[in-house]
């Protein structure tokens, strides 16, 4: 037997032998020891192996009788029967995790469409300028498809297979393409929607809406952090992660492309003196069209995301059926303002050609509104005075701030024509076919969510069904992939699902002895600070995440600090956001890091372990960093929250 | 002796991957009630019970399933170390000790409680004329009892393993990371990988 295991059995009995010396004489056992005695029993039999669900359904059924027994024999049975059955039934019609199934299998879906190739290529050749950009590129993959997909191992691999060669190759340093692959790949037990915080708000009971909420900046803040180390590290140590070379960063360019971009190489010149000069009779007129809609997509984005957004903070706060008419062309005046204002911009910048007509269908009905417009005043501000004083029903003025990111988007749109060359195009058809269907299905799932337009099981429902269309989209939808994410989704479902069956009357079980009060009562005796506290349960917690999985700790552990957060004062809602955080470091932390595992599955022979854990290192120092600055500034996560539930 | 215990995980795989499709119907469903809700204006009362039921039953009825592939959640630190004789020899004493107690008492309990379900001919509360729940409560006496079976098996399976000082094999199955059919994916073939220690090779030889 290995010597690991000899080690790890010494542990376990001297935790059973400190146990028995610990227990008071046996004429002075409570049940509340009985409590901590099953607490540190199921310790030891996880630690053992089996199948933690069992585990605590057997501990739980025996300890559950012993509690009744002691108080009336002649009913124990029957009582425990009965708490059994209902904590069973409680997990099977419990409205909160019925999401786990769904989002399992949009995950399986979304990894078996296959996009992450596209996703890796499409994003690495977009940040080729950037220090590090195989790196980075990685991460931010990682990133958006452990967040669509949520499966820690298959992202790692995939990423092993995919990005780690390409930065071998490249000649990156081991420890940093080792570190960002698997960083990056166990993003998605964080970033919403993430199964381990929907564990964590049906064990405290708090909003899984709210934790969505809170978790998705500290989540966009560590893959921000990783991004930022990454650039840092490798602008001071170019020989880490050298640039690329000038055949990677090629990009091929259809042959049309070519031949345009020989008069200009600006895509919106090149395109639209193509159509208008007809000098290039050898190219289809469909092709250039059809660029040159995909060119200005851009554009048409951000003026619908002005467009709605002005209209949802103009709109009336009721309507009055007579003044319709008046209110809807106060409207589109502004509108049209709005539009050859940008228009004007950009052009001064860049010779950007904004179609107004295209621009002006998103206004309420606006055929002839942009025209109308362009012969009254160009400048908005009289009019935003003038609609200070309507009465309420009417439109209310247009903020200021509305007219400020206008400005920002007009400024970026002119930057990003102007330097929109036919490369660039291409990279960004590619993006296109990648990067916005998955962050689409993200931004719908989560978006609606966090609007409160749906409950997370019915936006992880619409989130499956996104997946289905992604898969048939990419034609990568057949019978096989289906069957293998509905049986994948099941196994999964099961595991978790029968893991809250189990520890349903585990918890039953531990609150009827009382081992909870006990553990009240002497956490109370140590008389800490709040502060002392969360660094204990924090510290605890992290501990436990070497020898347990995420899955268990949450279910079986975190339950017995969840009663004490009120004594100290301490909302549930950022306790989970750093315990969600706390647990991520679980998956990077050696020896036991799952994503070192995987990833060495993929590697060659001659990167070692030791080499993985290493570069997982700074990584994990990064984590621990945001803890911290989750911790000093709470409203990185609460200010979501806060503003979409006013909590 | 082998056959029968591959003819228990057929079984318990055959009725796991049956119930699995719910998935795809509680996808349906939902992405059907939800457009019923905002583009039709029509919603059914009865959607809530059936997302629930669907749900329950898919796990529930997937836990023999999932027990068969050994695919509930174990703590593998030390687990993984041990040689398959002590393996077998632990998860024997723990089936005894903890599985068959727990599950027999779930049974049984699941039996009593989906009976006084069908005698009073209940019906859910969660919205008036609620739709029938007897045949959903019944789920748990009947998972239950699969998962006993599938349990027995493991038992036996644990009492063959150490007879012979190694696990009896097992029907193979979808995995969650499944290596070879990642790298299938990919394109990716073993030469290249191996390949890549030259690269891995030449830093090293440039770091000294």
């Amino acid at each position: 037997m290995r010597k690991e295991a000899w080690f790890g059995l010494s542990i376990m009995a001297a935790v059973v032998i400190g146990l028995f010396v610990l227990m008071p004489p046996p004429s002075q056992i409570t049940n509340g020891h009985l409590g901590l005695l099953m607490l540190a029993l199921i310790v030891v039999a996880i630690m053992l192996g089996f199948p933690t669900a069992f585990t605590l359904m057997g501990l739980g059924t025996m300890f559950t009788w012993f509690a009744y027994n002691s108080v009336d024999p002649s009913l124990a049975v029957q009582q425990t029967l009965d708490l059994m059955v209902q904590r069973a039934y409680w997990v099977m019609t419990n409205d909160v995790l019925i999401s786990v199934p769904l989002f399992v299998f949009m995950g399986y879906l979304v990894e078996r469409a296959n996009l992450i190739q596209a996703l890796f290529k499409g994003l690495h050749l977009a940040t080729t300028r950037i220090p590090g950009s195989l790196a980075v590129a990685t991460i931010v993959t990682c990133a958006i498809f452990a967040t669509a997909s949520g499966i820690i191992g298959a992202v790692v691999t995939l990423m092993g297979l995919l990005a780690f060669p390409a930065m071998l190759k490249a000649g990156y340093n081991v420890r940093v393409a080792a570190g960002s692959v698997t960083a990056g790949g166990t993003l998605g037990i964080l970033i919403p929607p993430s199964v381990l915080l929907i564990l964590y708000g049906a064990t405290a009971g708090v909003s899984v809406m709210q934790l969505y909420a809170g978790a998705f900046f500290p989540g966009l803040m560590l893959a921000g952090l990783y991004v930022a180390y990454v650039i840092v590290y490798a602008k001071i140590k170019p020989s880490i992660a050298p640039p690329l070379s000038a055949e990677d960063q090629y990009v091929p360019l259809p042959k049309f492309a070519e031949v345009i971009s020989k008069t200009s190489n600006n895509v919106m010149k090149g395109l639209i003196g193509a159509i208008k000069g007809k000098r290039n009779a050898d190219v289809p007129m469909r092709t250039l069209i059809n660029h040159l809609v995909i060119a200005l997509l851009p554009a048409l984005a951000a003026a619908l995301f002005m467009g709605s957004i002005y209209l949802s903070v103009t709109a009336p706060d009721h309507v009055v059926p007579s003044e319709l008419q008046e209110m809807g062309f106060a409207a589109e005046d502004e509108e049209g303002n709005a539009e050859t204002g940008d228009l004007e911009d950009a052009e001064e910048a860049g010779g950007l050609q904004a179609p107004p007509a295209e621009d002006g269908q998103k206004a309420p009905a606006a055929a002839g509104a942009a025209a109308e417009s362009a012969k009254g005043p160009a400048d908005g501000k009289p009019d935003a005075t003038k609609e200070d004083a309507v009465a309420p029903g009417e439109s209310k003025p247009i903020p200021t701030w509305w007219w400020i990111t206008l400005g920002i988007f007009a400024v970026g749109l002119a930057v990003l024509y102007a330097i929109f060359t036919f490369v660039r195009l291409e990279i960004f058809k590619m993006l296109l076919a990648s990067f916005f269907p998955l962050a689409l299905l993200i931004i719908g799932v989560l978006g609606s969510i966090l609007m409160g337009l749906a409950t997370p099981s019915e936006a992880a429902a619409m989130g499956s069904f996104g997946g289905f269309v992604l898969a048939i989209a990419y034609g990568r939808f057949n019978m096989t992939m289906l069957k293998e994410a509905v049986f994948l989704c099941a196994k999964t479902s099961a595991m978790v699902c029968w893991l809250f069956v189990g520890s349903g009357i585990f918890a039953a079980a531990f609150a009827l002895l009382g081992g909870q009060e006990i553990i009240n009562a002497w956490v109370q005796s140590l008389d800490m600070s709040p502060v002392q506290f969360m660094l204990l349960a924090q510290v605890i917690i992290f501990l436990l995440g070497w020898p347990l999985e995420w899955t268990e700790i949450i279910i079986i552990f975190l339950p017995i600090f969840l009663p004490l957060l009120a004594q100290f004062n301490i909302d549930p809602l950022f306790f989970g956001l750093l315990v969600a955080l706390n647990l991520q470091t679980a998956f990077l932390s050696p020896p036991v890091a799952m994503a070192a595992f995987y990833l060495k599955g993929v590697s060659p022979p001659h990167v070692t372990l030791n080499q993985i854990f290493l570069g997982m290192l700074p990584f994990m120092a990064i984590q621990v960093l945001a803890i911290f600055l989750l911790y000093m500034f709470p409203g990185i996560g609460l200010w979501l929250p806060s503003l979409v539930y006013g909590r | 002796m082998q056959k029968i215990l591959l003819t228990i995980d057929r079984i318990s795989t055959f009725v796991g991957k049956t119930f699995s499709w719910l998935i795809v119907s509680l996808t349906f469903l939902i992405a059907y009630e939800v457009f019923s809700r905002y583009a039709l204006d029509a919603p059914h009362a009865y959607a809530f019970d059936a997302m629930l039921m669907m749900y329950g039953t898919l796990f529930m009825m997937s836990g023999a399933y999932t027990l068969s592939k050994n695919g509930h959640v174990r703590g593998d630190v030390l687990y993984g170390f041990f040689p398959p004789r002590l393996q077998a020899g632990i998860d024997l004493t723990l089936y005894i000790l903890f599985f068959l107690p727990g599950v027999t008492a779930l049974c049984w309990a699941g039996y009593t409680y989906a009976a006084e379900s069908w005698a009073i001919w209940e019906h859910s509360s969660i919205t008036t004329e609620g739709p029938p729940i007897y045949p959903f409560k019944t789920v748990i006496p009947v998972a239950g009892a699969f998962i006993l079976v599938q349990g027995i098996v493991e038992i036996i399976r644990c009492v063959l393993c150490l007879k012979h000082g190694q696990w009896p094999s097992r029907q193979q199955d979808v995995e969650e990371v499944d290596v070879e059919k990642l790298k299938a994916q990919m394109q990716v073939k073993d030469e290249d990988i191996a390949k890549l220690d030259e690269f891995v090779a030449a830093e090293k030889g440039g770091d000294q």
